[in-house]
């Protein structure tokens, strides 16, 4: 029997969603006989015949924020980015969730069904409008959305795996950080497989994963910041299009980063109040202690010249201000920009012994919104916020039907309509969190809920931990 | 439940897999050995999937079993598949229909390497995660990893034992009221320019240069370092830098290093320990490591800016000779060799004693070059020890010594030039001719008019005495026109082909030397009855009267 599976082995797939996505766009602004939709049609229909063939069947899901094919989920691509995106927000118009072509799909059936596509978008109940309309195809046959309890009920077990790939990650740093400390010798090899696990993790949940950078409030905030940096990180890279090789690099890079810190005297890490001059000039050699750690504990290699690079330039900022001094202008590497946006972002919203209340998520962002272009990346930066979202998860939001939500996932196609877990009722009492959707409408087109003002959730300790752990 | 041709099959293919490792780790790709290896593998995987779409192989400690059935089993620790895989946590090995060769060779060519003694930096499921086969699949158990099984719980209570009270929620819902509105969020698209940006970002960020920027960076901390053992390992860490761009052909950082090291010892204030240290990095550009890998650049595909290679040579010294002739040794393209020549042709000016004993090299190619070179520096002082070399047993290395030993004209040379006017070889005895005449000297003339003399001078190729009454037609003196013309006239009632070829070479001679006086003696040949001599009077006497009308 030939696996479903296989399919994910090949461009196919993102070859699929990429020209169906040209094909609507081209549809909605020329005659279905414009020679630009037609070409594009058989070129569809030239990528999805053989599969079509080989297997009996092409299904087309859009789950969450991500589409599968064959129960595939199929990886972001960036060259494709765009048209992934314009697809997902056409899907998300019609309320649609899946299309199926079977191995009997002719060119006549696919363009009755776009002439569908493109008027279902004009109904006032797109998706029935669509449906209603397909079942006189044979060959092609559309679903509704999958609910959020549908997702979330799959979710459970891979929550699992998050949650212990996240722990297991920061009881390694730990452990890793306290070896260095006693000049115990240290292989890389764990260290890898722990990121390994981590960007297999991120290419499968990413969500999930950055929720869990999102939780504060851990005694160990080192620890927990190596790893968040790291994750943030991988998953900027993953955005920008790096391959797993590549991801793994800077996910190491991003977990030693911090590593000259072990050095800076613990009266110092550990002051309560602002540093002093002197104190100051010690933490500002963290970076060329770093380095030298790196280097003592890995040798000279490829990894090991990525990752003294990043540790000593991660407080270099995108104008060449910042720390330690050079004797020349250099243009930071660029996973020093994405370690340095994932640290300046995981640092103001955690809490610190010297900043004990940490900023809110939103507010960081927009703190980080007026440093792009002097201290940060802002191309990086941009992609970092499509990342993130406008409400980064961990945000706590007022919605316009007075309930106070946590936001707890973003939505790449309406990046200000998060989903979030509803914390209190319009009354202000505590609920047993519940999630929803802010790009769900109701029966008339409107949006069910809306957020109208975001609150600082460390001023009232409220945390994602009670509802994502 | 397995058949038993199956589990036959799947036993074979494990007994395969352990022939395979042991022959990729001996023989190299190019090798039939090597492919025949790789193509037997396959086809075992091959009958495996004409009916069937996976193999599926459990791993144990010291067995590995196909469905319930042992297909593998060892106890020892040498050479156990088994633990080999179990150690880093493999459990589980799937092939599926599908499997490539090339699949198949890069899965082999990772359980070939030796993890426990080579520099290995990944384990064998970082290794098989970065290859992300599409038919090759595994189970790792991650469990080694985990430093603390209590870690995750501790800390969720802990994040947990934070939770807020219910009033935290109400003073959150009051408090949001007041609130500032957001009113209009800016969503940030991403533009087909922000893509093309990423991409030019993407490229620039190239690993290439990473190094020389790593470096930089070593020699701006190193001048801020505050206690000595900081500096000891930033001196440690260039050396590592230089080891490192040497390893991998990075030519380019490897002069960049040499150059700021240049740079700071030549600084008049910089302290004495500084100075030694930066001067034994730099003697790192001689040695015999640096040498053997960048020499490796020569030989290879890659293209190298030649401002680079220009610049090292100026840092090498004499303890680089004795590493790039054993470099010359290894090259394998005239590409690379000549580079390496090029380079002691400059750097053996210094040490000609290391240089010449590259002619005790018990490769002939390496003697010859080395001769080669030896020429090219024109040093006299060379001589004495090519003149073993022109006793060399491979003709091509008489033949080079011979030449050199010409173009240094050396007078110490000529008694083995006119031992090698007897060599064996044509080619050496014609290159002796040549060098004598390089030479010039009277003695020299003298060594060849003798030979020519000789009884059994005549025996030779008329090709060979040819070749020798040119060269003695380099000496334009009476001596020597008095000889060839009273050749012409020698009459012999035996051998008279021979002593006409003799009279063929005189006339060809006298007439490159424009002997006018010879044309009535030349007149009286070209009626002879030999045919050869008849050819080479006429065409003298015509290059006589051409140079007479001139």
């Amino acid at each position: 029997m030939t696996d479903r599976n296989d399919i994910g082995k090949t461009d196919a797939p993102k070859n699929i969603i990429n020209t169906f996505a040209v094909i609507i766009r081209n549809a909605q602004i020329h005659d279905l006989n414009n020679i630009a939709v037609k070409n594009a049609v058989e070129k569809f229909m030239a990528i999805l015949n053989p599969i079509t063939a080989k297997y009996g069947i092409l299904t087309l899901d859009l789950i969450g924020e991500f589409f599968f094919i064959n129960q595939t989920r199929i990886r972001y691509s960036m060259e494709y980015l765009l048209n992934f995106d314009f697809l997902l927000r056409e899907f998300k118009k019609r309320k649609l969730g899946s299309i199926a072509f079977n191995n009997t799909l002719t060119t006549h059936d696919l363009q009755t069904f776009l002439s569908l596509f493109i008027s279902s978008a004009f109904s006032e109940e797109p998706f029935e409008a669509l449906s209603e309309g397909t079942r006189h195809i044979v060959s092609i046959e559309v679903g509704p959305p999958k609910t959020l309890r549908d997702r979330e009920e799959g979710e459970y077990d891979i929550r699992k795996t998050v949650k212990e790939t996240y722990f297991n990650a920061v009881s390694f740093t730990k452990g890793v950080m306290n070896r260095i400390k006693s000049g115990e010798k240290e292989s890389i090899k764990k260290a890898k497989r722990i990121v390994e696990s981590i960007v297999d993790i991120m290419l499968e949940q990413d969500e999930l994963l950055i929720g869990m950078t999102a939780i504060k409030d851990y005694d160990e905030y080192t620890y927990h910041h190596s790893v968040n940096v790291s994750i943030l990180s991988v998953t900027l890279g993953h955005r920008l299009g790096l391959g797993k090789k590549a991801l793994t690099e800077l996910g190491l890079v991003a977990l030693f980063h911090d590593i000259g810190k072990l050095e800076v005297p613990q009266e110092i890490l550990n002051k309560p109040t602002n540093f002093n001059e002197d104190e100051w000039k010690i933490i500002k050699k963290h970076p060329i202690w770093s380095l030298r750690a790196i280097l003592k504990l890995k040798g000279i290699d490829s990894l090991s010249i990525r990752a003294a690079i990043v540790a000593f330039e991660h407080h270099l900022n995108y104008d060449i201000t910042g720390y330690p001094k050079l004797s020349r202008l250099v243009k930071t590497d660029l996973y020093t920009r994405v370690v340095s946006i994932a640290d300046q972002y995981d640092g103001m919203t955690s809490s610190r012994v010297y900043a004990r209340i940490a900023m809110a998520p939103d507010k960081a962002l927009s703190v980080m919104t007026e440093r792009a272009g002097t201290q940060i990346d802002p191309l990086l930066f941009k992609f970092f916020v499509n990342m993130i979202g406008v409400f980064p998860i961990g945000s706590l939001v007022l919605l316009d039907t007075k309930e106070l939500g946590l936001v707890y996932g973003n939505n790449t196609a309406f990046p200000d309509r998060p989903r979030v877990m509803i914390v209190t009722d319009s009354n202000g009492n505590r609920i047993e969190g519940h999630a929803a959707d802010l790009s769900e409408k109701d029966g008339s087109g409107r949006y069910l809920r809306k957020i109208i003002k975001t609150i600082d959730p460390n001023k009232y300790s409220i945390n994602l931990a009670d509802y994502l752990l | 439940m397995n058949t038993f041709e199956e589990t036959a099959i799947v036993k074979e293919i494990i007994q395969t897999l352990i022939k395979a490792k042991k022959t990729i780790r001996t023989y190299p790709e190019n090798n039939p050995v090597y492919s025949k290896i790789i193509a037997t593998t396959f086809s075992k995987f091959s009958v495996f999937f004409i009916s069937n779409e996976e193999l599926v192989l459990k791993i144990k400690l010291n067995e590995i079993l196909f469905g319930s059935e042992r297909v593998y089993f060892n106890q020892e620790k040498e050479d156990n598949l088994a633990m080999f895989f179990f150690k880093d946590g493999i459990r589980e090995l799937q092939f599926r229909n599908g499997l490539t060769p090339q699949e198949l060779e890069e899965f082999l060519k990772i359980i070939t390497l030796d993890f426990e003694r080579e520099a290995v930096d990944d384990d064998i499921v970082t290794l098989l995660w970065e290859k992300d086969f599409q038919d090759i699949k595994y189970v790792a158990d991650e469990n080694f990893l985990v430093e603390d099984e209590e870690y995750g719980l501790k800390a969720e209570n802990e994040i947990k034992g934070k939770s807020p009270a219910s009033h935290e929620f109400q003073r959150a819902y009051t408090d949001a009221f007041k609130a500032e509105d957001l009113g209009e969020v800016a969503v940030i698209n991403l533009t087909e320019e922000d893509l093309a940006r990423l991409a030019g970002e993407i490229n620039e960020d190239n690993a290439e240069d990473k190094l020389e920027k790593l470096s930089g960076l070593l020699f701006d901390i190193l001048f801020i370092a505050e206690r000595p053992s900081d500096y000891e390992d930033l001196v440690n860490f260039i050396k590592e830098a230089m080891q490192y761009a040497a390893r991998s052909g990075d030519l380019r950082t490897f002069t960049y290093i040499l150059r700021r090291l240049r740079k700071y010892s030549g600084d008049a204030g910089i302290n004495e320990t500084y100075r030694k240290h930066f001067s034994s990095l730099i003697s790192l550009a001689s040695s015999e490591e640096s040498i053997k890998h960048i020499s490796g650049i020569f030989d290879s595909e890659i293209e190298t800016d030649d401002s680079f290679l220009n610049e090292y040579t100026e840092f090498l010294d004499r303890n680089a000779v004795s590493p790039l002739i054993s470099a010359l040794g290894e090259m394998k393209t005239i590409k690379g060799r000549r580079k390496v020549i090029s380079i002691l042709v400059d750097l053996g000016k210094k040490d000609i004693q290391t240089l010449v004993k590259g002619l005790k090299d018990s490769r002939w190619y390496v003697v010859r070059n080395i001769i080669y070179i030896l020429r090219h520096i024109g040093d006299k002082k060379a001589v004495e020890y090519l003149l073993n070399s022109a006793r060399h047993p491979d003709v091509r290395v008489r033949r080079e010594a011979i030449r050199t030993l010409g173009e240094l004209k050396s007078i110490h040379t000529l008694q083995a030039l006119r031992h090698s006017l007897d060599d064996p070889d044509l080619s050496v005895r014609k290159a002796s001719v040549e060098a004598l005449c390089s030479i010039g000297s009277d003695t020299a003339k003298r060594i060849i008019l003798a030979k020519i003399s000789e009884k059994d001078f005549g025996e030779r190729d008329f090709d060979e005495k040819k070749a020798f009454y040119e060269g003695l037609s380099a000496w334009d003196d009476p001596d020597v026109s008095e000889f060839m013309i009273k050749t012409l006239a020698r009459t012999s009632l035996f051998k008279k082909s021979q002593m006409d070829e003799d009279k063929a070479c005189a006339a060809h001679c006298l007439g490159l030397m424009g002997k006018k006086e010879a044309i009535p003696s030349i007149e009286k040949l070209k009626d002879s009855g030999n045919r050869l001599l008849n050819d080479y009077a006429i065409n003298a006497l015509k290059r006589l009267e051409y140079d007479r009308q001139k």
